[in-house]
């Protein structure tokens, strides 16, 4: 399962965290401009230490409009501080 | 670092670098704008070897966009190679034209540093004045090489068509530790463009950048600022050993305490210029 959360601009996002998940990654989406930031769980983080896995998710991002891709980090801190983040969309 | 061998040949550095001896002849006394790089390290030796140390100044420009780590290293080689070393102090934080940050931000700034370095040499009896802008930087998007142009500042290892590898290779066979040392451009170029560059978010990354590299992290690293969440490149060689989750921990601790509430790893890795191909420059 994949979700969205951040602008949503014409880069497509929403496709992008779609084909995400068809990859078998588990993980949320934040459109930062052209930063996709992906919220990983433990499966997914996983599966990106895959080099194929990443180098794929590189390719979609690109295909979907992003110039940068990257995986936040988990953090006991962001956990605490994220509470009043926009709320998580589906994608 | 691995250099590639078989990219320069001894025939081609043998000319350079005796093309690069004939102009500094032509043209000394010379002083060199240097901050410890590779390629202003290997133009502060090579004029101090060709020229004498009498007929070699190097200055250095000291502000919050120069990190200590890279001051000391100058220091380091300037010691070891008995180059003649000047320092004064920049101030193009004060300047609200660079502090904005747009995209000719390069430009203010080597302004204000060649507006200070030229006299300088001049009244110590350099009339030429140098940089070490390579032959590789002339197809990048360089701003501040037009405040260069405007300060009557040469660029010798340019002129000649010294590339990066050139002055790997010719570093290394001087001895000069600098040869495998990763490119190190000022800390503002960590800040997106529009993004404002202050005191406190360049200590932030440098903190962040120092913290990351006692973790035992080698080569090009860079800690790209996105207001609270901190985007680190790494080499492409190093990044596979950090997505381990037990790794991961210790570096997002590590960035933290530089003041970063989220931590990102750029899953592309190191790439030059990287913040310009985010907001549209230029175009990987």
């Amino acid at each position: 399962m994949s979700e969205l959360r951040g602008e949503r601009t014409s880069r497509n996002a929403v496709a992008l965290a779609a084909a995400i998940a068809e990859l078998g990654i588990d993980c949320a989406l934040e459109a930062r401009g052209g930063l996709a930031l992906l919220l990983p769980t433990p499966e997914g983080v996983a599966a990106l230490q895959v080099d194929e896995s990443r180098r794929a998710v590189l390719a979609l991002a690109k295909e979907h409009g992003f110039t940068h891709v990257a995986i936040e980090l988990p953090s006991e801190r962001r956990r605490s501080s994220t509470s009043a983040d926009a709320p998580l969309l589906r994608g | 670092m691995a250099l590639d061998l078989d990219a320069v040949s001894e025939a081609d550095l043998a000319a350079k670098t005796s093309a690069l001896a004939a102009w500094l002849h032509a043209n000394a006394p010379v002083a060199i704008g240097y901050s410890g790089g590779v390629d202003s390290a290997y133009l502060a030796v090579a004029a101090r070897q060709t020229l004498g140390a009498d007929r070699a100044l190097a200055i250095i420009g000291r502000s919050a966009s120069y990190p200590a780590e890279q001051w000391a290293t100058a220091r380091d080689v300037a010691q070891r190679f008995d180059v003649k070393v000047l320092e004064l102090d920049t101030g193009e934080l004060d300047d609200p034209r660079y502090a904005a940050n747009p995209s000719n931000r390069c430009y203010y700034c080597k302004t204000e540093l060649w507006s200070r370095l030229v006299p300088v040499a001049y009244s110590c009896g350099f009339p030429t004045v140098v940089d070490g802008t390579n032959a590789d930087d002339l197809s990048d998007y360089r701003p501040g090489a037009q405040a260069a142009g405007e300060h009557r500042v040469a660029s010798p290892l340019a002129e000649l068509g010294f590339t990066k590898l050139h002055i790997r290779h010719a570093s290394r066979a001087l001895g000069i530790p600098t040869w495998q040392q990763p490119s190190s451009p000022c800390l503002s170029s960590r800040l997106p463009y529009g993004t404002e560059v202050t005191r406190g978010r360049l200590r932030q990354i440098e903190l962040a950048e120092a913290a990351l590299r006692k973790l035992g992290i080698a080569g090009d690293l860079r800690v790209r600022f996105h207001e609270e969440l901190a985007r680190v490149e790494l080499a492409p060689t190093e990044l596979s050993a950090w997505l381990d989750p037990e790794r991961m921990a210790v570096l997002t601790e590590a960035v933290s305490q530089a003041g970063f509430t989220r931590v990102a790893l750029d899953l592309r890795g190191f790439r030059s210029g990287s913040l310009n191909v985010l907001h549209g420059v230029s175009i990987a």
